[in-house]
């Protein structure tokens, strides 16, 4: 159809739609004239559009009607079938998927070869860039011809699936080789020279792995090969920006996109720079490398907590118990394992090569104790059961499918709820309200944030540049409602921070225990001029109707900022009959507000300059 | 891991654009849609099976949260929305199509046209899928009414909102709608005279 064609259809149908059957078809054939095909196309139009309004076609939006094609975890489908031709391949078997993709077995009919073959998820391939950037490793790396490092034959797409062909290692990842034993100290070490020949090989080709673990690590059955897997996918997957307690929400660090119902690998191995979103050079592998080898020596991840959190705080903090204490191992592997894993990257090996001599000296050493080595049993009698192995393996698998970065939020929180959990749980006397809160802040410069955030028991002097969050808890249920308060010149006005259709579901119940984070999704910054802004906080054992109806306001545009001078003058007229002479205390890492009575009402002034 | 691209520059990106360089687009469309495609797949998660994403919450999140909005007069807002409905439908065709591919291989399906005049609504990779395709050859026709549709099915923005962005008004969103969803319709159905 030509546009004019088009235009004139348009025409004729707009004004047709408004009119009733009748007076329609004597419009349509007024205007058509004695051009029936035109004639036929209006009607046809018309017939449609009623049959759409009939079918309610495309009422909703496009996301509602796809809704299922998001959340079909359970179903997702596999990207390619077997038997299935694609492109030159024809696909022989799945061999597993992960957050990348799926992996197949498939036959090259050209060359006539078993190949790997790696379906990347299209959702993952979006990013023309980084695709490309990949390739261009991928094919860097491939070319360096390390035997410890998978040949990638093929970087392609066939019907706009990108795909990846690689050698295919009749074998088994060293997770699995892992699984339910214990290696001997020659295999652990023999495994570990493999596995930094091919990093040494990739940092002298200025690229890092960003991945090293368990899974991405291959032994081949026939000669016991090592081969190293997906340089450079990571970077596939990370976000493109990512930092800290950044702007709004904690996912937005570090966050591995994983397909829906894909459990992404593991935090374990990753390196405390990692963790922090900083930069990563060749030293990050080398403290995976060391997180492994710990593994392999003790059967223990050297950084596991029973949360995603716990477990970054661990990689942040803790120093795991030194290999011999665990286990019979000569103490030079500990100290070379033990200096991999310095918290600080330039207390690490500075190169695979070093730490690679390093340990060809133990296997050196290992050899000529060989027959000693083989007769004595390397571990120590607390060895864990195997039920407790499996149980790790568990809750290994459930932290795996959080995602990373919420994690690394929700260290802060909890780092500065741990020491609140305990005093707060005691119980509160019969008629009386209690809150804490602590504050969050990050800085800002240029826009960006600047250094790690902080939180803080209380109240300070803020700074210009200082953008805060707040943080409130209840032992008790309780409904919850925040106002914010700006600096007044004349009559105040508020604004509605607490609850918003998006923080706790547009709910005011707070559950005992919870902690609700103001706002949810940004900060709260301070203008330039210095002031003093209260965050009032109404905690009451029964709902308030009158500040349930402040949830309207509540929108990002606004701010939540409630215009209307009458209800602005309600408000603070409640406020200030309500306001309780609450107890206040100061604890080292939060403040506790109690008032007697079923309400309280407190002003958190936060003052800047 | 690099730092997430200050808000002023996908400001300065919205500006440039709008001022008319396109190639501010293409750096704008990665950000826009790494931040859509990841919000929208943690509101999904976070909603039972069944439940209705917010498109226009979602968006208007994405926006607060990439966008320096002290220093962004409205204007930039309406393009902001429109890029992201246009995003939003990158996002939802990239799903279908990865159901298609499942499809495939497994004994194809091809829908026949009776079955296609019974499952008008989109609701189907399949159907998704052929809705892309013919809003495309509406757009070589008629660019805005492809807009108008872009705008209100992918990006959830009501007809007043659309009438901002596209600075027509609001009735005459509403007779593009009309006639772009009809035609719409009689493409989907098969029911279309070409």
């Amino acid at each position: 159809m030509t546009p004019e064609r088009w235009q004139q259809i348009s025409r004729i149908f707009k004004s047709a739609i408004l009119l009733d059957n009748e007076a329609r078809a004597a419009y349509v054939a007024s205007q058509c004239g004695r051009d029936d095909s035109l004639r036929v196309e209006v009607e046809k139009l018309i017939d449609s559009h009623g049959k759409a309004d009939a079918d309610e076609f495309m009422h909703g939006v496009a996301a509602e009607a796809a809704a299922p094609l998001l959340t079909d975890d359970e179903a997702r489908p596999d990207l390619l079938n077997k038997g299935q031709q694609f492109g030159s391949y024809i696909i022989l078997d799945s061999l597993g998927s992960g957050g990348m993709g799926e992996v197949y077995l498939a036959r090259d009919t050209r060359l006539d070869r078993t190949v790997a073959l790696k379906a990347l998820s299209p959702d993952i391939s979006q990013d023309k860039r980084r695709m490309q950037r990949f390739r261009q490793e991928a094919k860097v790396v491939s070319s360096l011809n390390q035997p410890n490092i998978l040949t990638v034959f093929e970087f392609g797409e066939v019907d706009g699936l990108n795909f990846l062909a690689t050698e295919f290692i009749d074998g088994e990842t060293l997770r699995d080789h892992l699984h339910n034993k214990r290696l001997k100290l020659s295999e652990i070490v023999d495994i570990s020279i493999q596995v930094l020949a091919a990093l040494d090989a990739a940092h002298e080709a200025r690229i890092v792995h960003r991945d090293i673990k368990p899974e991405n690590v291959m032994l081949r059955w026939r000669d016991g090969v090592v081969k190293v897997l997906d340089f450079g996918l990571a970077k596939l997957t990370e976000q493109k920006y990512s930092t800290l307690g950044h702007d709004s929400d904690p996912e937005a660090i570090t966050e591995f996109r994983t397909a829906p119902g894909t459990i992404m690998g593991t935090i374990n191995y990753m390196s405390p720079e990692q963790a922090q979103g900083g930069e990563i050079d060749e030293r990050t592998d080398i403290w995976s490398t060391g997180v492994i080898m710990y593994e392999m020596v003790t059967g223990k991840m050297p950084f596991r907590g029973s949360t995603t959190s716990h477990t970054i705080v661990q990689i942040l903090e803790k120093h795991p118990v030194p290999l011999t204490k665990l286990v019979k191992a000569p103490m030079e592997l500990e100290r070379i394992v033990m200096k991999a894993i310095a918290k600080k990257p330039r207390e690490r090996y500075q190169a695979a090569k070093d730490m690679l001599a390093d340990l060809r000296s133990v296997q050196k050493r290992l050899e000529m104790e060989a027959e000693f080595e083989q007769t004595s049993p390397l571990i120590t009698p607390d060895e864990p059961g195997l039920a407790a192995k499996k149980k790790r393996v568990l809750v290994f698998a459930v932290v795996g499918m959080l995602l990373v970065t919420a994690a690394i939020f929700a260290v802060n929180i909890w780092r500065s709820s741990r020491s609140a959990i305990n005093p707060s749980i005691t119980t509160p006397a019969p008629v009386e309200r209690t809150l804490t809160y602590w504050i969050t802040v990050q800085k800002f410069k240029d826009n960006n944030p600047y250094q790690d955030p902080f939180t803080l028991a209380g109240e300070i002097n803020f700074e210009a540049g200082y953008r805060i969050r707040v943080n409130v808890r209840s032992p008790q249920q309780g409904y919850l409602y925040i106002l914010n308060e700006g600096p007044a010149s004349g009559a105040p006005e508020y604004n509605i921070v607490f609850p918003t259709p998006s923080a706790n579901k547009g709910s005011s119940l707070l559950q005992a225990g919870q902690i609700v984070q103001i706002p949810e999704k940004s900060w709260l910054r301070f203008d330039a001029q210095q002031g003093v802004e209260k965050l009032w906080l109404v905690f009451s054992e029964n709902a308030l109707p009158e500040l349930d109806s402040l949830k309207q306001f509540a929108s990002v545009q606004t701010g939540g900022l409630i215009t209307d001078p009458l209800r602005n003058k309600a408000i603070k007229d409640y406020l200030d009959t309500q306001i309780s002479k609450p107890e206040v205390e100061k604890g080292e890492s939060l403040t506790t507000v109690k008032a007697a009575g079923q309400l309280l009402v407190y002003a958190i002034k936060l003052e800047h300059h | 891991m690099a730092q997430k691209p200050p808000e002023h520059e996908i400001t300065q990106l919205l500006a440039q654009w709008r001022e008319g360089n396109q190639s501010a687009l293409d750096d704008l469309y990665p950000l826009v849609y790494d931040e859509l495609h990841r919000l929208a797949r943690r509101y999904m998660s976070r909603e039972r099976k069944g439940h209705t994403l917010q498109t226009t919450a979602l968006i208007n999140e994405a926006y607060v949260r990439l966008v320096d909005q002290k220093n962004v007069p409205w204007a930039n807002r309406s393009h902001f929305f429109a890029i992201s409905a246009q995003i939003m439908r990158r996002i939802l065709i990239d799903h279908a199509r990865r159901h298609q591919y499942a499809k495939r291989g497994g004994g194809a399906r091809q829908v026949s046209l009776d079955e296609a005049a019974t499952v008008v609504l989109p609701d189907q990779s399949g159907e998704l899928l052929r809705l892309d395709e013919a809003l495309k050859s509406l757009a070589e026709m008629d660019p805005r009414r492809s807009q108008v549709v872009e705008l209100r099915y992918f990006g959830g923005l009501n007809n007043e909102e659309i009438a901002g962005v596209l600075r027509i008004s609001e009735n005459t969103v509403t007779r593009d709608w009309n006639m772009a969803r009809a035609w719409l319709y009689q493409q989907l159905t098969g029911s279309g005279a070409n």
